[in-house]
């Protein structure tokens, strides 16, 4: 299968959304790999935000995980949009977000976002999984790498057109690596991925020494009352574009819906 | 139908000698005739004895004694007094015969799991060396501070027989109190948050789990519908033949009665064949503790 690359920002080019042949490979595979998404100053201002807010909650997440409250296989920073504002920059950053609005159809909320490390160890997290059903509006993430990760260093993976409704459930391999037809997603810092939820997914083993930091943005394509108004409230104060306020669902998306 | 974890203890005596605590005092008792009855009564025909009662190995004297009297209806899991050298203790009381395996509450292991791992570095690293150079099965109750250690070691020692206790939970600091029945009582999110660190490991395939003290976690009474949905899970990761049922006997007898736990696959896993309810309440507990040499 031909892998499809999305370079982004080459020559200075402002992504407006999809190309035709980027749509169809979406609709074929149910992702698109953004190269280079974050780069420079903008890449260093998230790594930095990370590095800062990983450092400020990691005694509580260690206490978290001696009370058995507290996952030690992955941590998550909590509260992340309070923390700093590259984070709210985040999700609707120009290298992702015309693509999402294109597949929402120019309707699409932000669901949560997980700042996430992920510790070398010998199993992973999480099995192969899809993230909702079809029953469920369409559930788009974008994997973001805040540093690079190698082959073994706790991949992304996806299985293409495992989103499609016809596709039928995966199987359950014993091992990571068994599952049929599926791809990894090395990757540089700044790179991206954006798939289909309803694809299945999964974060290999990450059998390096250092621990992945990247950070998963869920949207889904607007429907009623799906994100409560109050969810992000605490960072409404910095949510000042009519855009953005639909978005995190402060406002509503339609005129008559309330 | 053989019962996975179950402890007996004698009265405190000099043949057979024992710390003492607030559940087990110096004059109570959890005869293997008292187990053996209420097996007879239910239908179970084999029991794993667990030692309680101490580390060292005179305070081993009273399973040791079951194990030699009953030789066709125990095995044992035996504790380790020193971890930094457990070999001669481990093969003295697997020597004694009925002893397959060794109990550990702690990993001795580095509590921060982004820092760098190496297992030989683990308090217990010897005994999980020794265990797998004879085959001894590790009988494991990890905390959860430690628990993400645990991938570690499996991996590192592939061949090894690892017997999660009661449904791979691993208790947390504060989480443990007793009942008012003096029973342990163990208040931890259900499913457990360490299962992000324990389903993986279905991966390696001696690694098993052990379902039984539904009654120290549940926050329901009997059938302890609450662990269902976490049975199922164990379940479709594991599978039968790495699942084995057991009761946590004496600590279940008043409540809610050993006759009762006998049923509680039933009630957790209702949907299971024929074929894997007998392994689970048996068949997996005697291909990997009872066929051991």
């Amino acid at each position: 299968m031909p892998d499809f690359k999305t370079k982004l920002r080459e020559g200075s080019c402002l992504v407006t959304g999809p190309t035709r042949e980027e749509r169809s490979f979406w609709q074929e595979h149910g992702y698109l790999t953004l190269e280079g998404a974050l780069v420079g100053d903008d890449l260093q201002r998230l790594q930095g935000a990370f590095n800062r807010a990983a450092a400020d909650c990691k005694d509580d997440w260690l206490e978290g995980i001696a009370r058995g409250t507290t996952p030690a296989a992955h941590f998550d920073i909590p509260n992340v949009l309070e923390r700093d504002d590259a984070f709210i920059d985040l999700i609707d950053d120009p290298a992702w977000y015309p693509y999402l609005m294109d597949f929402a159809d120019q309707e699409l909320i932000l669901v949560g976002s997980q700042v996430r490390t992920l510790p070398a160890q010998p199993i992973s997290y999480v099995g192969w999984h899809a993230d909702v059903p079809h029953t469920n509006p369409l559930h788009m993430k974008v994997q973001v790498y805040v540093e690079d990760v190698p082959e073994d260093g706790g991949v992304f993976a996806f299985v293409p057109g495992s989103h499609k409704p016809d596709a039928g459930p995966c199987p359950r391999p014993r091992l990571y690596e068994e599952m049929p037809g599926h791809k990894t997603f090395p990757g540089k810092a700044g790179d991206a991925i954006l798939f289909n939820s309803y694809g299945w997914h999964t974060s290999m083993v990450n059998r390096t020494t250092s621990p992945r930091k990247s950070i998963i943005l869920i949207y889904e394509q607007w429907t009623q009352d799906r994100v409560a108004n109050d969810r992000f409230a605490s960072v409404a104060d910095r949510l000042t574009t009519p855009e953005r306020r639909r978005l995190f669902s402060l406002d509503p998306m339609r005129a008559e819906a309330k | 139908m053989i019962d996975a974890h179950v402890h007996v203890f004698a009265k405190v005596s000099a043949q057979f000698p024992r710390d003492v605590d607030e559940v087990t005092p110096a004059e109570s008792e959890a005869t293997a005739e008292q187990l053996l009855q209420q097996m007879q009564d239910t239908g179970v025909e084999k029991a794993n004895l667990v030692q309680i009662g101490g580390t060292a190995f005179e305070q081993h004297a009273y399973l040791l004694h079951c194990l030699k009297t009953y030789p066709d209806r125990f095995r044992g899991i035996g504790l380790v007094d020193d971890p930094a050298h457990p070999e001669e203790q481990m093969d003295r009381l697997a020597g004694e015969g009925g002893v397959i395996g060794f109990r550990l509450f702690s990993i001795g292991g580095e509590r921060d799991p982004l820092a760098p791992i190496d297992v030989r570095t683990f308090d217990t690293y010897k005994i999980w060396k020794h265990a797998a150079e004879k085959d001894y099965v590790i009988w494991l109750y990890p905390p959860a501070a430690e628990n993400h250690c645990v991938p570690f070691l499996v991996d590192a020692f592939p061949e090894l027989t690892v017997v999660f206790n009661h449904m791979a939970f691993c208790p947390g600091e504060g989480s443990f109190s007793y009942d008012d029945a003096g029973r342990p009582r163990i208040d931890l999110p259900i499913p457990p948050i360490t299962r992000y660190n324990t389903m993986g490991l279905h991966q390696y395939p001696n690694v098993c789990v052990k379902l039984s003290g539904q009654y120290a976690f549940s926050k329901e009474a009997f059938p302890y519908a609450d662990l269902v949905s976490w049975h199922g899970a164990l379940f479709r990761a594991f599978g039968a033949d790495r699942l084995m049922w057991a009761t946590d006997s004496p600590w279940i007898l008043q409540e809610p009665g050993y006759d009762k736990l006998t049923r509680v696959i039933d009630t957790q896993l209702p949907d299971l064949s024929e074929a894997d309810r007998a392994l689970i309440m048996g068949g997996t507990a005697q291909a990997r503790l009872f066929d051991r040499s």
